[in-house]
């Protein structure tokens, strides 16, 4: 057992895989050139030594030909593990994994399979609105991709593992302000939850949640940093007597959802919250889901918390209006009971 | 658009049902085809189905009333749009109503308004704002949203005001339909009744206990106890039954000593959970048995021919707090002891809480009627028209007898069969009780 | 490093040739491609064919020129117009005709349609029918094949119009900085859908552009199966031998329309009618008989093989069970 920030379980993951599995190889910007970063967050510091640069392969800044090398290798039999350094830059591949890699496997009749993890870092981190959104929503909703969003150490690592091993294109949503990156990588305001990982080899399975805290009067979803949110609001709400039971979804394709209803069903009310803008978001289907197979059970409307409906800005003046916050969401929790 | 609700004819002879309850109340939601009142007929309580969706709207019958088949006894009016109140369609100029729920059908606010735009009132503004989950758990606990005081967002019922609810009022009387209806005839307050057992349901026989207690007596010094339909028909049925036939009844004293062994051995041999059999159902199966060799005990009088039943139906006697009702185990020869066995039970159980359908209750052939459970040694049963013959069953008791020529102690019982001598004579009947005692006294002889 | 520009001498006497046999065998390829197209064409006017197709008639030199110089365990990665493609490599026609007509039995369960066409077994990918998007793809089985270091060679085609999408430039790029075992070849037929050429590019060829990522570019007659097959089997055996990735450009033109709703009102008869005239099919017949390397017997019978073959693809795709409703679900992920 060690403690480590989720940068270090990543990587650990990553050494791992590589180490156990010839096939696994990284490729991204600025992820294995000497003296360099490691990667935007530290995640691949180290590697290109221990593995060499064929192995932790850097690329020219061509995002599309990122995910396009890693689909063509995989379909050809290898299993890459992308490197995008901000989630934004997603959009800039998006032909490549919202056409290609989702849909191969099913246009081919299931003669090919697209097994490739892509990890994106996403979330508010004061870079302006290209370096800050979270964009997990667009995923989620292409049939063919899976989706994972560990928040900590231990599911990063177990979750990423996991996502190597998948036959299917995998996105490893992390957040920016939960890697724990040390040194001149470091972020400004960030949680960076230290956890403990067992030495011995373990693996999270993709498609299952978990109950972070137990409660009977309200049930908060959040993933990544907002799970920590919610944590703190379930806090706050506490001192008041209010029991929340927060649940941390971990991958969101597959979905718990079960794990949400049975939730739902105990508290009767309901609330997620996420980084992502309000309209069309995460948060958005998971009410759905709950006012379509959970409505007899809610005892009060859905409330999401989730950033407006406009761009991350940059000023931090502005900060305490767009994201959503433990303040937030125990507002939300109030309106309900 | 509204529905009428009718009350459904059941039967070629009956043309008045009583209303035992309503099943959902003014202002519900009805989904077609589920149950909306039951009503008591002549041989059981039956749920009707509603018979279209939308919110009951109005009911003119109250439980307890007899009501004529065919009768519109309410209305179910369309969800949507907050229709007005349906008034008795003489009350109210039908026009009128047609045009304010084509506007409440257009604008489902401008029902909340009335014609001329003044606020309804608050009883006409039919919404109740409740939450699903607090919906759910009123409609299981029977807790009306009406009286519900809201504390939820936005003035919402929440489950906690339901919960609260339940929790105000003393836990709710337990009655059956019949004993409410009769307790409801009778004028007597709820609180007026106590169950025979605590925590049991009040029955007709808990209210009989109060009525009979009341001091009011007419002037004729008699006191008269409204009865339900079928105290009339069982009235009439057995008086039919001594007009029209040539009634006479046979009496035997028998051994059922091998009878009472063989019935302790059957229940050893038996794993948890199998039907037990009793006295009855082991009769019913040697009954059923001989009337297969004496088919003219399983017959019926036209007034010129005699005609011979095809099925072996065998209709038990129950004692039910309604009255005398003769549940059918149908093809009773055919079956095995614990089917049998099974089945009666099934039967009984239904005729006792009143759920038995019509179909359970016609198509018997010969009746059993066994008053022994309740200490009878011998009685002159009447037959159950239009069938020939009913058995009759006393107690089974120890009694001196002679037995291998020794005075001992045996189990003994009597049969009565009672005939319709129009159909079969004396001595055929005879022969047929006569093999019947012989079953019973040597029932190993049941598979020759 | 300059564009090596290759045009050959039409009617010159080619070199460096295979056997006759796979001489006759481009031309069987040739005629099968040509053939099917031309009755699937039938098909879809009789209303047979429920989409739109895009037809490789006028371009069959190009998929057999290239073809005939890849392995077996080559792979092809092909486009939005891929039947020749599948065809030249190997790909059975009943599986292409099954999958046009929705059928389960179609190389693609009934699950790609036209345009996505591919067989894995034959070395032929699932097509990908975005323009330009199979180009980072094909440099990712080239960087896979050259991890494993097993010789593999991809050959990926697009059409004249992809060469201006970003991820053209994006996948040649890593291609040729890596040295990724992968051939590149354009089908210059002219027109992206209506839009000519000269409209969209500043440079003749689209070869030239080879120098800016610093690779070979070569530029050949696209009717010429020969001359394909020449220039296309030294970039397959250069990337082959890690040489890198080769831009090589195909002049050639497509007879029918872009896509079955093409009326072809953009350009003009007599371009077509002297295009047909340089029809590889007739020409490589002409060769085979002129050379003495086959005779009408002979190529008469191939054609009868390839009627003979499309009509029993017919009848087996036509006789085939559509896909099962719970065909829906499966193959979104790999279990």
């Amino acid at each position: 057992m060690a403690e480590m920030s989720i940068a270090e379980a990543l990587r650990q993951a990553i050494r791992e895989e590589m180490a156990r599995d010839d096939r696994v190889f990284c490729i991204g910007e600025d992820i294995g050139i000497p003296g360099g970063f490691g990667g935007a967050f530290t995640v691949t510091l180290g590697l290109s030594d221990e593995f060499g640069r064929d192995r932790v392969l850097d690329t020219p800044i061509s995002e599309i030909a990122i995910a396009g090398v890693a689909i063509g290798a995989a379909i050809a039999g290898m299993r890459p593990i992308a490197d995008v350094q901000y989630g934004d830059f997603l959009f800039c591949m998006m032909d490549q994994i919202a056409n290609q890699a989702a849909k191969m496997r099913y246009m081919s009749g299931g003669q090919v399979s697209v097994p490739m993890v892509m990890r994106a870092p996403v979330g508010q981190t004061r870079r302006g609105a290209q370096h800050a959104q979270s964009l997990e929503a667009f995923f989620t909703h292409i049939p063919g991709l899976k989706v994972v969003a560990p928040s900590t150490a231990y599911d990063a690592k177990g979750l990423l593992k996991s996502a190597v091993r998948d036959e299917n294109p995998v996105l490893v949503f992390e957040h920016k302000l939960l890697y724990g990156s040390k040194g001149p990588r470091s972020e400004r305001g960030a949680l960076s939850p230290v956890g403990e990982v067992p030495d011995e080899e373990y693996l999270v399975p993709i498609g299952e949640g978990v109950i972070r805290r137990e409660g009977k009067d309200v049930t908060i979803v959040g993933k990544l940093l907002t799970m920590y949110r919610a944590l703190q609001a379930a806090e706050i709400l506490a001192e008041e007597g209010i029991e929340a039971e927060v649940i941390d979804p971990r991958t969101l394709v597959p979905l718990d959802k079960e794990l949400i209803l049975a939730s739902v069903r105990k508290t009767g009310r309901l609330v997620i919250a996420e980084e992502d803008n309000l309209t069309g978001g995460w948060a958005a289907e998971i009410a759905a889901i709950v006012a379509d197979e959970g409505f007899v059970w809610l005892d009060a409307p859905i409330k999401r918390v989730s950033a407006p409906d406009v761009p991350a800005p940059f000023s931090p003046a502005l900060d305490d209006a767009y994201m959503p916050n433990e303040h937030k969401i125990v507002a939300a929790v109030k309106s309900l009971l | 658009m509204a529905t009428d609700i009718i009350v459904p004819p059941l039967s070629q002879t009956m043309d008045s049902v009583v209303l035992v309850e309503w099943l959902k109340a003014e202002g519900d939601k009805v989904a077609k085809g589920e149950p909306l009142f039951v009503i008591e007929t002549d041989k059981a309580n039956l749920d009707i189905e509603a018979p279209a969706g939308g919110v009951l709207r109005q009911v003119w019958a109250q439980p307890g009333e007899a009501i004529a088949v065919r009768a519109t006894i309410g209305l179910i009016a369309d969800v949507g749009g907050e229709l007005p109140e349906f008034e008795r369609p003489s009350a109210r100029s039908a026009a009128a109503s047609v045009a304010e729920a084509a506007v409440a059908a257009l604008h489902p606010l401008a029902a909340a308004t009335g014609p001329m735009g003044q606020p309804l009132p608050p009883e006409r503004q039919a919404r109740i704002f409740a939450s699903p989950r607090a919906r759910r758990l009123a409609e299981a606990e029977g807790v009306p949203l009406a009286e519900l005081t809201a504390s939820g967002p936005e003035g919402m019922i929440v489950e906690r005001d339901v919960i609260a609810y339940i929790a105000s009022k003393p836990a709710p009387m337990a009655i059956t339909p019949v004993a409410r209806r009769l307790a409801q005839a009778a004028g007597l307050e709820p609180a007026a009744l106590q169950p025979a057992r605590p925590g049991a349901r009040i029955t007709r026989a808990d209210v009989d206990v109060v009525l009979a207690r009341r001091e009011e007596v007419s002037a004729d010094g008699v006191q008269w106890v409204e009865v339900a339909p079928i105290r009339r028909t069982i009235a009439r049925r057995m008086v039919a039954s001594q007009q029209a036939a040539a009634e006479v009844t046979l009496t035997r004293d028998v051994d059922a000593t091998e009878l009472v062994e063989l019935r302790g051995q059957i229940l050893e041999e038996l794993s948890d959970g199998d039907p037990r059999p009793t006295y009855t159902d082991i009769l019913v199966s040697i009954v059923a048995r001989q009337l297969a060799r004496h088919p003219r005990a399983n017959a019926t009088w036209d007034g010129e021919r005699i005609g011979l039943y095809a099925d072996i139906n065998v209709a038990v006697a129950v004692d039910t707090e309604r009255g005398l009702v003769t549940p059918v185990v149908r093809n009773a020869d055919t079956k095995g002891l614990l089917a049998l066995t099974a089945e009666r039970a099934a039967l009984v159980r239904q005729a006792l809480d009143g759920t038995i359908g019509l179909d359970d209750l016609t198509g018997g052939t010969f009746t059993i009627t066994n008053l022994g459970p309740i200490g009878i040694d011998a009685f002159t049963p009447i037959i159950n028209p239009p069938q020939t013959a009913i058995l009759g069953v006393g107690r089974i008791r120890p009694a001196a007898a002679v037995h291998n020529g020794e005075l001992c102690i045996r189990q003994r019982m009597f049969l009565s069969l009672t005939f319709d001598h129009r159909i079969i004579d004396g001595a055929p009947a005879a022969r047929f009780l006569m093999d019947i005692v012989r079953l019973i006294e040597k029932p190993h002889l049941v598979w020759l | 490093m300059e564009a090596k520009t290759i045009l050959l001498n039409r009617g010159a006497e080619p070199t460096g040739l295979p056997e006759s046999d796979s001489l006759v065998d481009m031309y069987r390829r040739m005629k099968l491609i040509r053939r099917f197209e031309e009755r699937v064409n039938d098909l879809y006017l009789q209303g047979r064919i429920p989409s739109t197709l895009h037809l490789y008639i006028g371009q069959e030199a190009v998929a057999v020129g290239v073809c005939a110089g890849l392995r077996e365990d080559d792979y092809v990665l092909s486009t939005h117009r891929p039947h020749g493609h599948s065809l030249a490599k190997g790909v059975e026609p009943r599986a292409i005709l099954a999958e046009l007509l929705g059928k389960v039995t179609g190389c693609c369960r009934g699950k790609g349609g036209s345009m996505h066409v591919g067989d894995i077994t034959k070395g032929v990918y699932p097509a990908v029918a975005i323009v330009g998007g199979n180009i980072p793809i094909a440099a990712g089985a080239g960087l896979a094949a050259k991890m494993r270091g097993d010789g593999q060679v991809e050959a990926c085609f697009f059409g004249d119009g992809a060469a201006n999408e970003g991820a053209w430039h994006e996948g040649l790029n890593i291609a040729a900085i890596w040295d990724l075992p992968v051939v590149f070849v354009c089908e210059n037929n002219l027109y992206a859908a209506s839009t000519p050429f000269s409209l969209t590019f500043k440079v003749e060829n689209v070869a030239d552009r080879a120098c800016a990522y610093g690779i070979p570019g070569v530029t050949v007659d696209g009717m010429d199966v020969l001359a394909v097959y020449r220039a296309a089997n030294e970039a397959i055996e250069r990337a082959r031998q890690g040489g890198g990735p080769t831009l090589l450009e195909c002049k050639t033109y497509r007879f029918c329309g872009h896509s079955r709703s093409d009326p072809r009102t953009y350009r003009g008869r007599e371009e077509e009618q002297e295009w047909q005239k340089l029809d590889a099919i007739p020409r490589m017949r002409q060769w085979l008989v002129g050379s003495g390397l086959s005779d009408d017997g002979q190529l008469d019978e191939i054609d009868d093989w390839v009627e003979r073959t499309f009509d029993e693809a017919l009848e087996f795709a036509e006789a085939s069970p559509e896909p099962d409703v719970s065909e829906l679900f499966t193959d979104v992920f790999k279990e």
